[in-house]
């Protein structure tokens, strides 16, 4: 059962890796603001959770604190990636090949939906 | 089991810390504010990571209390940063 358990922790870091490196390639590689974002929220929901399953699964200690820390992780990665976003939307960041824009359509064609 | 566990610890935290090295060049040659904040958050979820996995190598849950509070500080100053770059005020 012990093997088990570290088996299924190597296969969660090994992931958990992979996303990291996805996301660190996606941040330098991609053309536009909105599309790097897209990318790095990646690295914390996918990156960090996996990490923690395999603290959790395969641990020395208790698992609490993991838990926590998954729960608090998922719970403010997207409310960081939607700030930076809206940030840069309002600071009027341009999109880099987008097709069309929603959020000019009210108005005065001005970069601020509000 | 453990020896392949432990191979698998230390090349993730190898990787992580050439990831973090990479980030660093993209922040120095960074397009404005809002593409280096970015870098910066990701650095802070690499450093996490490391912690993450340094607990699991040293087999010590100090670090992840350590990983906790950078958690907690680092996503309210990327909130209250992008919101200071967007309405030039904190609150």
């Amino acid at each position: 059962m012990e093997t088990v358990f570290q088996l299924i922790a190597v296969l969660a870091i090994l992931a958990g890796t992979a996303f990291s490196v996805l996301g660190v390639l996606g941040y330098v590689r991609m053309p536009d603001i909105y599309t790097r974002l897209h990318a790095t929220a990646k690295v914390g929901v996918f990156g960090g959770v996996l990490l923690l399953i395999a603290t959790v699964v395969w641990t020395p200690f208790s698992a609490g604190k993991g838990l926590v820390l998954i729960f608090y992780l998922l719970l403010t990665g997207p409310v960081t990636s939607h700030a930076l976003g809206s940030a840069a939307y309002r600071i009027g960041v341009p999109l880099r090949g987008a097709i069309r824009d929603d959020l000019t359509e009210n108005g005065d064609g001005s970069n601020d939906p509000h | 089991m453990t020896d392949l566990l432990n191979y698998v610890l230390y090349l993730a935290l190898l990787i992580h810390m050439g990831l973090a090295a990479v980030v660093l060049w993209r922040i120095a040659r960074g397009e404005n504010d809002i593409d280096r904040l970015i870098g910066a958050d990701l650095i802070s979820t690499l450093a996490l990571a490391m912690l993450v996995l340094l607990s699991l190598i040293e087999r010590r849950s100090t670090y992840i209390d350590v990983a906790l509070g950078l958690a907690a500080l680092t996503s309210v100053g990327t909130i209250a940063l992008a919101k200071y770059l967007a309405d030039e005020q904190m609150f």
